[in-house]
């Protein structure tokens, strides 16, 4: 029946990324973002919390934890800085075309190594097969051209293009030059031109494509939600302290009214991850579920960032404080896995053309 | 971490399809029609009683394990799920229901022995349908209860009440109201009083179904207390109970746990109107056009949302931690969501809407109230806002 409590061991979990969120990458922000990448020092750190295989299974020496751990750590991670949490987890997104597609031997061939190597990045990037080589790559054969105007990565070891009907991988082939960025500068920032790149694997399996991409949409829909949490949390803060016509701005009721608004959002957006991802991990479909918490996610980043940013007037404009860096990272990370209108096509569809009194029903056809 | 519905839960959810399309939906529809409650005297009721309900939940060999480990240990996310499978075939039927009503929650918690045994044990193997029935809502107080000024003056070993209730559901075909009155309007919570007011007690008269925008198959009762006279052993909880508790507490405890089942019945209503949305649009062929998608998609996404929310909140009661701020949550976003949910329903039904005779057109106009009762929407943001930043009272 229905619960939510979290088990033992991911709470401590929680408690220790919550620590190192909170003490390490909340307080070197600014830093990491202007040089587009995370300190050495504060890799070895995050090394030191073993997340870098939670997700694999054990058999490749990971610790087999599933989709609602990753959600947990993601959510505490982009709370201090969605940015560093890509450019600290080496796999990244990228895992999931790998996991979905290729099993495990496509993980050992080309997971492990880079889990092994310092820094080391994996890239997914999303191939629309509706609109091929439109601002993103084609693929031609045993190879792939074109140039994706944008990627969170000053560099990359591997490449992973996902699309509906499967994913290829790239290791060779491809350049990256930096561009300023928008959001999640820490990160990197770079456009990515591939010429005539040799693809080291393909395949074609449109239902593991579904997944793997369902997955990146969770991927990002933690993160998302962890940032409007902070995004919430610290402008209800200010609003406690700033006064205005004699009392704190938190007691205007169109300001109260809003902070328990955006409070919602975020409440709302974490408990449509946490299904999504519990129906992952119980071996349910899980696609529509994940695409509707993106959705979700995605919109309610526009809706708790710009106005946090707004409870803070005008220095919430300036770049003294990191409101005006959470409104670009909402904004950039709704640009993702993507993007947030396949999403709602998936999710839309899910609901248009579900069994007959299945809309929503506790029942719901897929399971019953 | 678990979002599943237990298999036990899910047979009872299951075992109102046939009830709910065979009777609840043509019921409700009918008292739409014809624009009053179900009557008493309908055999619908008598065969609720036969299938088990309209019972209480209250066991009298409860009594003394309750005193050892507080209140019962309840199951509200069992009666949540059930509420909202209620509402999504009729809310209006479903709230028309026998049954000890909403006060029964305030009994179990505060009532004597005495007043549960006297009160509760007509509910327990009901050979007709009965009904209990709350009072709280006055002409000048709705969503702010501490603001009622329905008087209690003591008389004697009697009290007297005067005053007028609103709204309030099934009251004048129950046997007993739970009436909330005030010894001292100036004491505001302190100085609430709830009694337990029997049908036929003289001075309990000027019964006045109104007449509702929707949910018309429950009477929604006003009526006057006229210097009505109470036995002292009708004073919910005895003296004692007031002697050393606050006097709101009760009726804040039962708004607590009430408030996640009024979004869980919004959800429903909502569920109902996207199903039948769906089937039109479907029947038109309409459903491949991706602006009508895109509505769908965050119709749906919203009551989701808001199921889940109200959940969350009833788990948390369930487990006896604090949920004010998660259940104000879910009531303020179930019924908007549910809402919406009927108005897009009569966008794609167009002028079939507009003639007045269709579920959706129903549902839209049942919907509205769900804003409303057990504190509006704005009350909710309100309740989360003293919790969030303290804002003040007043």
């Amino acid at each position: 029946m229905f619960d939510l409590t979290l088990p033992e061991e991911l709470v401590l979990l929680q408690d220790q990324v919550r620590q190192f969120s909170a003490t390490v990458l909340g307080a070197r922000h600014r830093e990491f973002e202007a040089a587009g990448a995370v300190a050495d020092p504060v890799r070895a750190e995050y090394a030191a919390l073993g997340l870098a295989g939670m997700e694999l299974p054990e058999s490749l020496t990971g610790a087999g934890l599933g989709t609602q751990a990753k959600a947990v750590v993601l959510e505490e991670l982009g709370a201090a800085d969605p940015g560093a949490a890509l450019a600290l987890d080496a796999l990244g997104p990228a895992l999931y075309p790998l996991a979905e597609l290729g099993g495990e031997a496509a993980l050992a061939r080309y997971a492990l190594p880079l889990l092994e190597a310092t820094a080391a990045r994996a890239l997914v990037v999303w191939g629309d097969s509706e609109r091929p080589g439109r601002l993103c790559p084609l693929i031609q054969g045993s190879r792939a051209t074109g140039t994706l105007p944008w990627v969170p990565a000053a560099k990359a070891d591997l490449l992973v293009i996902l699309d509906t009907q499967g994913a290829a991988v790239i290791e060779s082939g491809f350049r990256l030059t930096p561009v300023k960025g928008s959001g999640l500068r820490a990160a990197g920032a770079a456009e990515l031109v591939l010429e005539n790149a040799p693809l080291s694997a393909h395949w074609e399996n449109p239902a593991g494509a579904a997944r793997a991409l369902a997955r990146w949409r969770l991927y990002t829909a933690a993160l998302l939600t962890g940032l409007m949490r902070t995004a919430a949390e610290t402008s209800r803060e200010y609003a406690l302290q700033r006064v205005a016509f004699g009392k704190p701005i938190a007691h205007h009721q169109a300001l109260a009214f809003l902070i328990a608004d955006m409070h919602s959002a975020v409440d709302a957006s974490r408990i449509l991850v946490q299904e999504a991802a519990w129906r992952a991990d119980t071996g349910l479909p899980f696609a529509d579920a994940a695409a509707t918490a993106f959705v979700e996610a995605a919109e309610a980043g526009m809706f708790v960032a710009p106005n946090a940013l707004q409870i803070f007037g005008g220095q919430g404009f300036m770049q003294d404080l990191p409101l005006e860096k959470y409104l670009r990272e909402a904004r950039t990370l709704a640009l993702m896995a993507g993007g947030i209108d396949l999403a709602r096509d998936l999710a839309g569809a899910a609901v248009a053309d579900c069994a007959a009194g299945f809309a929503l029903s506790p029942l719901r056809a897929e399971d019953a | 971490m678990d979002f599943a519905i237990d298999p036990h839960t899910a047979r009872r959810l299951a075992a109102f399809d046939d009830l709910g399309r065979e009777q609840m939906r043509p019921l409700g529809l009918e008292a739409d029609r014809l624009g009053r409650p179900i009557p008493p005297d309908h055999p619908y009721f008598q065969t609720l009683i036969d299938l088990g309900f309209g019972r209480t939940r209250w066991r009298p060999t409860q009594e003394a394990a309750d005193k050892t480990t507080g209140a019962p240990v309840g199951n509200s996310r069992a009666t949540l799920l059930l509420s909202e499978q209620l509402s999504y075939w009729d809310r209006g039927v479903a709230v028309s229901a026998p049954g000890p009503g909403l006060g029964e929650g305030a009994i179990i918690a505060m009532g004597t022995a005495d007043q549960k045994q006297r009160y509760l044990t007509p509910f327990l193997h009901p050979d007709k349908p009965r009904w209990g029935a709350f009072a709280m809502t006055e002409p000048g107080a709705g969503s702010d209860v501490a603001a009622i000024q329905t008087r209690a003056i003591r008389d004697g070993k009697n009290w007297i009440l005067i005053g007028n209730k609103s709204f309030s559901g099934n009251s004048s075909r129950a046997d007993f109201i739970l009436v909330w009155a005030t010894v001292d309007p100036s004491l505001g919570r302190a100085g609430h009083r709830a009694f337990l007011v029997e049908h036929g007690m003289p001075g309990l008269q000027d019964f006045h179904v109104e007449r509702k925008m929707g949910l018309k198959a429950y009477e929604s009762t006003s009526f006057r207390l006229e210097e009505c006279r109470v036995p002292g052993a009708n004073l919910l909880g005895g003296e004692d109970h007031y002697a050393h508790r606050a006097g709101f507490k009760g009726a804040m405890d039962t708004f607590n746990s009430t408030r996640p089942l009024v979004a869980a019945m919004a959800v429903g209503i909502g569920r109902a109107a996207l199903d039948e949305a769906i089937g039109f649009a479907r029947a038109q062929d309409i459903t491949g056009d991706p602006r009508i998608r895109d509505r769908l998609e965050r119709v749906a996404r919203k009551l989701r949302a808001a199921r889940l929310l109200s959940l969350k909140a009833a788990w948390l009661a369930d487990h006896r931690q604090p949920n004010i701020i998660e259940a104000s949550m879910a009531k303020a976003l179930a019924p908007t969501a549910a809402f919406e949910a009927a108005s897009l329903g009569m966008e794609l039904l167009g002028v079939v809407g507009a003639r007045g005779d269709h579920l959706i057109e129903k549902l839209f106009r049942d919907v509205k109230a769900m804003d409303i009762v057990e504190g509006t929407g704005q009350i909710q943001r309100v309740i989360m806002a003293r919790k969030l930043v303290g804002l003040p009272h007043g």
